[in-house]
């Protein structure tokens, strides 16, 4: 058997260096005020899935507070999604009454009504009726004051918004190689869905960055899944500003009695062994056993992983420099039988408990980094995904300055 | 509120008002609020009962459980809910060394069935 290299991403990636990173980065008010304007005002962002907006005339608001905005998209009856900041034409009141960061309906009409004064939007966008219309002035242009529209295309059933006022690429193009390599994954076949979110304390990178490696398995997941070990990350694939990786990972020791059982009766755990294969052929193209799953990231703020039976994102959401929304969704099959149904929940709260070990750490990191006391951060090589994020961070914003 | 459980299982109707819960919050909140001595007990009365609980409900299609076998069926989803601090961290009541639970929100945790 040939040794595999210590050193073998940064062979692989020489352009990304070897050094220490800079930790200021994560905790400059002035560095965060840059990447908003250059990063997320201008790339192309996962709000929704298709299937949440499925039937014609459904909609779902998105607030993005890091550009002072909320995003509505809105399936038409002609089946095309669109996108439209969520601002009435009139006197500026949401169209839209939102109940949170994601806020969903229905509209049978497939309109939308402002409840203030009750103006009237098709799901094209366009000003379609306005209470008392004759009582404005003669320079109102009612078709100059439909929504105001944000580009918005859907990848893999993954509708994505983009703020800019003219997106340098359309989104097939943004996502590139990356959208090949993750596209043909049956994410529409898995709907059954657990959803978590959180507001933390810290850089939207340090949240971002500590899923990003599979480094702390064994020492962060001690607690849930204790003889589970990292075999190391297998295809790193770097595609542009995305990247993607082969998370591997062994286990040692039989399951306990609950864990056993719930093994034997649906596959929705990480930590089991799954049969045949839903897999694209780009994936795991190593053919590793030991493969547990795909942790990808589609630049800026998606983690996009899948594996046997599920898949599960998780999204960063910058609020100020040191805090983040952060959104957990894990989706499976849904269950046929109720004794399925009860091993999903099994796995799933399981998975949950391994989330709650995952951000533990983060709120710590960014106090402390705030001191000041330290200016870097140390990578090893299998920690290529975080390196290769900040890299993607600077070459944007050196581009853009 | 009835506490009636299908025939067969009626050693579980003492445990029956405490941990039928019919939401993931309610389990949740259940668990955190046990100390591990309640936790013990709990699964250690239940998962012997198990196996025969998986295959009770499913003589029944999806969510179409009759009263007493969907309290039946909760007990069971709060084993899953239990079951990891007895079988990995060793009676902790909460997930050790973890973010604090009560800030991590559930969309679905208000759901039922």
């Amino acid at each position: 058997m040939s040794t595999t290299s210590e050193h073998r991403w940064a062979e692989k990636y020489p352009d990304l260096g070897q050094g220490p990173v800079s930790a200021d980065v994560c905790i400059s008010q002035e560095h965060h005020r840059r990447e908003i304007e250059h990063v997320f005002k201008k790339s192309w962002l996962y709000v929704a899935r298709e299937e949440e907006i499925a039937a014609p005339g459904s909609f779902k608001c998105k607030r993005l507070s890091f550009a002072d905005t909320s995003v509505i998209v809105m399936r038409g009856k002609d089946g095309k999604v669109r996108g439209f900041h969520n601002i009435c034409s009139h006197r500026g009141n949401t169209v839209v009454t939102e109940t949170g960061e994601e806020t969903f309906g229905h509209s049978k009409a497939a309109v939308l009504t402002c409840r203030f004064h009750g103006w009237v939007y098709g799901a094209d966008g366009a000003l379609v009726d306005v209470p008392e219309e004759e009582r404005f002035y003669a320079c109102f242009d009612k078709h100059a004051n439909g929504l105001s529209a944000v580009a918005t295309e859907v990848w893999a059933g993954f509708v994505f918004v983009n703020l800019a006022p003219e997106p340098e690429q359309n989104l097939h193009d943004y996502l590139g190689d990356y959208g090949v390599h993750m596209g043909d994954y049956p994410y529409s076949d898995l709907t059954h869905s657990y959803k978590y979110y959180t507001y933390l304390d810290c850089n939207w990178k340090i949240a971002h960055d500590a899923f990003a490696e599979a480094y702390h398995v064994t020492t962060i997941h001690a607690g849930s899944f204790p003889n589970v070990f990292s075999t190391g990350l297998s295809d790193v694939q770097l595609f542009g500003p995305h990247r993607t990786c082969a998370v591997c990972l062994t286990m040692d020791v039989e399951p306990k009695p609950v864990a056993a059982t719930a093994q034997k009766h649906a596959r929705g755990s990480l930590v089991a062994k799954g049969e045949g294969t839903m897999l694209p052929p780009t994936i795991n193209p190593s053919g590793r056993e030991d493969f547990a799953f795909e942790l990808s990231v589609a630049f800026p703020n998606l983690l996009l992983h899948i594996s046997e039976g599920i898949w599960f994102t998780h999204q960063f959401w910058p609020q100020a420099h040191d805090k983040t929304l952060w959104e957990g969704k894990y989706y499976v099959r849904a269950p046929r039988t109720n004794s399925e149904r009860w091993a999903l929940e099994h796995a799933q709260l399981l998975q949950r408990n391994a989330w709650l070990e995952d951000t533990q750490t983060m709120e710590n990191t960014h106090r402390a980094m705030a001191s000041g006391a330290k200016q870097y951060m140390n990578l090893q090589d299998e920690e290529i995904l975080i390196r290769h994020g900040y890299h993607a961070i600077a070459e944007r914003m050196d581009a853009a300055e | 509120m009835s506490n009636n459980l299908p025939k067969g299982f009626e050693a579980l109707e003492p445990l029956a008002e405490a941990w039928g819960l019919p939401t993931q919050d309610a389990r949740q909140a259940k668990r955190r609020a046990s100390d591990t001595a309640t936790l013990q007990e709990f699964y250690d009365a239940v998962v012997p009962h198990l196996p025969q609980i998986l295959e009770h409900v499913d003589q029944f299609p999806l969510g179409e459980l009759p009263p007493d076998s969907m309290r039946l069926f909760y007990i069971s989803l709060a084993l899953a809910e239990v079951a990891p601090h007895i079988e990995l961290y060793r009676g902790d009541p909460g997930v050790p060394y973890s973010f604090e639970e009560e800030r991590f929100v559930a969309v679905h945790g208000a759901e039922t069935g």
